[in-house]
């Protein structure tokens, strides 16, 4: 065969085939160069990352982990914690535990390195790694609770704690052991919670005049006497303000609970009624000394159900009527839903089923011009154990009408379902008190 | 002329036959990477289903303590988050390995995951899940077939060195890859009395105590009490060390053909039926009744072990045939634990028998699925998971039915 690279051309396709062939056998080459495909390994792998986490959540199970990290690093737990992850783990995987300290700044967080252990020079071609935030034991988290008027008028607590008064229906209690414990359970809420130890300042605040200058307006009064309501001596007993001179009218008093309610509709008070029918007796041991609420217990007056009636009445700006309230007995009575739910949110956790036999009707609310802003219980047959009603002008009126003896946590509920006062839960990453554990996992043997 | 046309020819003919072998080299590397692709992807669907299983409680999330079938699966505890597992819906897997049992008395058949004599877990096939329907509900049925196995991470070995005078028993607790070295074992040693009268039920007494291993993980305890290789007892043991727990346990019987066998009859009620030996498999004559004595405990946080009660039901008699009806206990609580049978065929032959009230109670295998041998290729992932408070070790393997690259 004879070859000619000009003239006639007679091998010419020939060495142009030779040619592709070329260019396609360095193009197979050149891309199978760079088609590298993976490892075996890496074929099919362990998720190491998850089985990190997993690993972590383990030891950590009991709190084991937890314990652990904050201890001294000479402490034997740190061998124990090796030995129990070296367990966990299969022989073919090695690991680097890594305990940091968190820390803290301004807008940072920075780690320092605590403690770390390994099983192993290094950790293979492959490896991956999952952290997990421990939290000390030791530590308490701080919650704020966001205080009640700080973003309006009001803020102040007025409790009730009146020497010269008796209480009735709180059976088991004195108003003053009362008050020292809704002080302590509500304080945290209110910018100034206020103790009215007499009468005398009782009359003061009604007067308008704060007692420590604090704020007067929209403020919440807690009777802790129960069925009975202190009455200042003085101007707030003296007739037409305290006192309903007309012969007719057998429980003279009940204008005193008319002022009252006057008072709370002009302050825009919440007034909170504890236990049993509000406002059935009044009470001053000094001026009614001689007095008896017709049960033998002196510095007491009986108002009855005009008590109640008259005080609607004054907050509802309606002319002083003497007449008879009414309420119910619906028996056993359920926390309602909202209740429910505040009463997690602020771990307050009275017994969600009570009994009640005086709650008031629903006929209140056309009749005085209220609104339940706030179900403490579940209605039964139209009555309301525990609301919080709204008058459509100013002024609300928490009612409990349970039986004796009072549960103090009902009030300091209704009111917080009623006021809805945030809680700050204090930063989780406060210095010293987490520390972030790294496990890095590697899988050895094999290729 | 003739010299162009042997140049069209032995270039076509180059030409074609250097085309086929650079598309067969070609595809070749193709194939490789499609089937690399397709591994890569079995292996990501293996991690995410196993996370789909552990860390979802299924629907209802109660389903394990139901008799009812799920509509929604998962082995997550519903009272926790993260890897905590349900021990009883693990009980309702159906077991791939045992045999399944028929007990003619009920006309049943029991899923079987008994791990040998005296150690039984019995579970109605009406109650047990099986593996088609989980693949059904998961989502993955005619796509992947899987197997899923929950295994003890902490391996308590307990074993008899002496049996009398005294007896020694060697304890070792091994990890999946160390010893557990230095670890408390905490003990329950319950021994079994046949005196008394022919009628008689079988007494028992136990014994608590707590143990460090050495460095291998071993641990020796002798109990001078047992002079007689004739007594016969349980011991039980949680090994745990910087919160790994692992738990083992070791009979001795002196009747070991006729002897009491526990089958769960109602998860809901907590109804367990006790049954003669010889209903399930029948050795040959002579038959004895045998009288029993139940008993359970739980676990507490502090690793000892605390009997409940079991009311009236707690002793009785059972014999083999028709007219002797098995006998019923009632387990009063839902909370993990072990009902433990003691039982009495004469004054000299007895033993006792145990079931887990829970599957990690006495860290119980389960192995749940389809088999994976045989199959093109078969992608692995774990997790470490907590069974109430019993470490575990859940390995899933996946394997595609269908060969399809999906993503």
């Amino acid at each position: 065969m004879e070859f000619k690279l000009s003239g006639d051309r007679l091998m010419m396709r020939t060495i142009e085939v030779l040619i592709v062939i070329i260019i396609i056998t360095s193009a197979f080459i050149i891309s199978s160069f760079y088609a590298v495909l993976p490892q075996p390994r890496r074929v099919s792998p362990l998720n190491l990352r998850r089985i990190a986490l997993s690993t972590l959540q383990t030891l950590d199970a009991g709190y084991a982990l937890s314990e652990t990290v904050f201890k001294d690093e000479t402490d034997p737990a740190w061998a124990q914690l090796q030995i129990a992850l070296s367990a966990c783990l299969p022989p073919n995987i090695v690991y680097n535990l890594t305990v940091y300290e968190v820390q803290s700044g301004n807008e940072t967080e920075l780690y320092r390195y605590i403690k770390s252990f390994s099983n192993a020079q290094n950790l293979g071609i492959q490896s991956d790694a999952s952290s997990y935030l421990v939290a000390s034991s030791n530590v308490t988290f701080q919650v704020t609770p966001e205080k009640i008027g700080e973003h309006g008028g009001g803020g102040t607590l007025y409790i009730l704690n009146c020497s010269d008064s008796n209480g009735w229906w709180i059976t088991g209690y004195t108003a003053q052991s009362l008050a020292a414990d809704l002080y302590n359970l509500l304080s945290p809420y209110f910018q100034n919670t206020i103790m009215v130890k007499t009468t005398t300042q009782l009359g003061q605040i009604l007067n308008g005049t704060s007692l420590q200058g604090e704020t007067l307006q929209n403020a919440v009064v807690i009777n802790t006497f129960g069925e009975t309501v202190p009455i200042p001596a003085g101007y707030y007993s003296s007739t037409d303000i305290g006192y309903d001179p007309v012969s007719g009218h057998t429980y003279h008093y009940a204008k005193y609970c008319y002022t009252l309610g006057q008072k709370v509709r002009l302050y825009n008070w919440t007034w909170a009624s504890i236990v049993g029918w509000p406002f059935y007796y009044v009470s001053n041991t000094v001026s009614l000394n001689s007095s008896q609420n017709g049960w033998g217990i002196y510095g007491m007056v009986m108002v009855s159900s005009y008590g109640l009636q008259a005080f609607l009445q004054g907050l509802d700006n309606q002319a002083y009527s003497y007449s008879t309230s009414s309420t119910g007995s619906p028996g056993v009575v359920y926390l309602s839903a909202q209740a429910q739910y505040y009463s997690n949110y602020y771990g307050i956790y009275p017994s969600p089923y009570q009994t009640s036999t005086r709650a008031l009707p629903s006929s209140i609310q056309t009749a005085f011009h209220l609104t339940v802003s706030t179900l403490i219980f579940n209605p039964v047959n139209n009555y309301y154990a525990g609301a919080v009603y709204r008058h459509t002008g100013t002024g609300a009126f928490l009612a409990l009408g349970l039986a004796r003896t009072p549960d103090i946590r009902l009030t300091a509920l209704g009111l917080l379902s009623y006021y809805k006062p945030r809680l700050y839960r204090s930063e989780y990453t406060a210095t010293g008190t987490s520390r972030l554990v790294v496990l890095q996992l590697g899988q050895v043997g094999g290729i | 002329m003739a010299g162009s046309t042997i140049d069209h020819l032995v270039s076509v003919t180059v030409f074609i036959g250097a085309l086929l072998l650079f598309i067969s080299l070609f595809n070749q590397t193709l194939q490789t990477a499609v089937l690399y692709q397709q591994h890569r992807n079995l292996a990501a669907k293996c991690s995410d289903l196993l996370d789909n299983m552990l860390l979802t409680p299924g629907i209802p999330s109660d389903w394990g303590k139901r008799d009812s079938a799920p509509i929604g699966f998962g082995l997550q505890d519903p009272e926790f988050t993260q890897y905590r597992i349900s021990p009883f819906s693990l009980m309702r897997l159906w077991s791939s390995v045992g045999e399944p049992v028929y007990y003619p008395k009920t006309g049943k058949t029991y899923s079987n995951a008994t791990v040998g004599f005296g150690d039984y877990l019995l579970m109605p096939s009406a109650s047990a899940i099986n593996y088609s329907t989980v693949t059904r509900l998961l989502g993955i049925n005619g796509s992947y077939g899987f197997q899923l196995t929950m295994t003890p991470i902490v391996t308590v070995s307990i074993s008899e060195v002496q049996s009398k005078n005294p007896l020694k028993i060697e304890v070792i607790a091994t990890g999946k890859g160390f010893p557990l070295a230095n670890a408390a074992v905490s003990y329950c040693f319950l021994t079994v009395s046949l005196t008394g009268g022919q009628q008689s039920y079988p007494a028992y007494t136990t014994t608590y105590g707590t143990i460090y291993t050495d460095e291998t993980g071993s641990a020796l305890l002798e109990f001078s009490e047992i002079n007689d290789d004739e007594i016969s007892y349980a011991f039980i043991a949680y090994a745990h060390i910087s919160g790994l727990v692992g738990v083992g346990y070791h009979q001795r019987v002196t009747s070991d053909t006729q002897y009491v066998i526990p089958f769960i009859d109602d998860l809901e009620t907590g109804r367990v039926l006790l049954a003669h030996s010889y209903d399930v498999h029948y050795l040959g004559p002579p038959v004895a009744e045998i009288s029993y004595n139940a008993t359970f405990v739980l676990l507490t946080e502090d690793f000892t072990l605390r009997e409940i009660s079991l009311g009236a039901d707690k002793t009785g008699k059972v014999n083999y045939g028709e007219g002797n009806p098995y006998k019923v206990v009632t387990i009063p609580t839902y909370n993990p634990g072990i009902l433990v049978i003691t039982y009495r065929k004469s004054a000299t032959e007895g033993g006792v028998v145990m079931m887990p009230w829970g599957l990690s109670s006495m860290a119980f295998s389960v192995v749940f699925g389809g088999d994976p041998s045989n199959k093109e290729w078969v992608a692995t992932d774990l997790r470490q998971v907590i069974v109430n408070s019993i470490a575990y070790q859940a390995t899933l393997a996946l394997w595609s039915l269908s060969y399809q690259v999906t993503g």
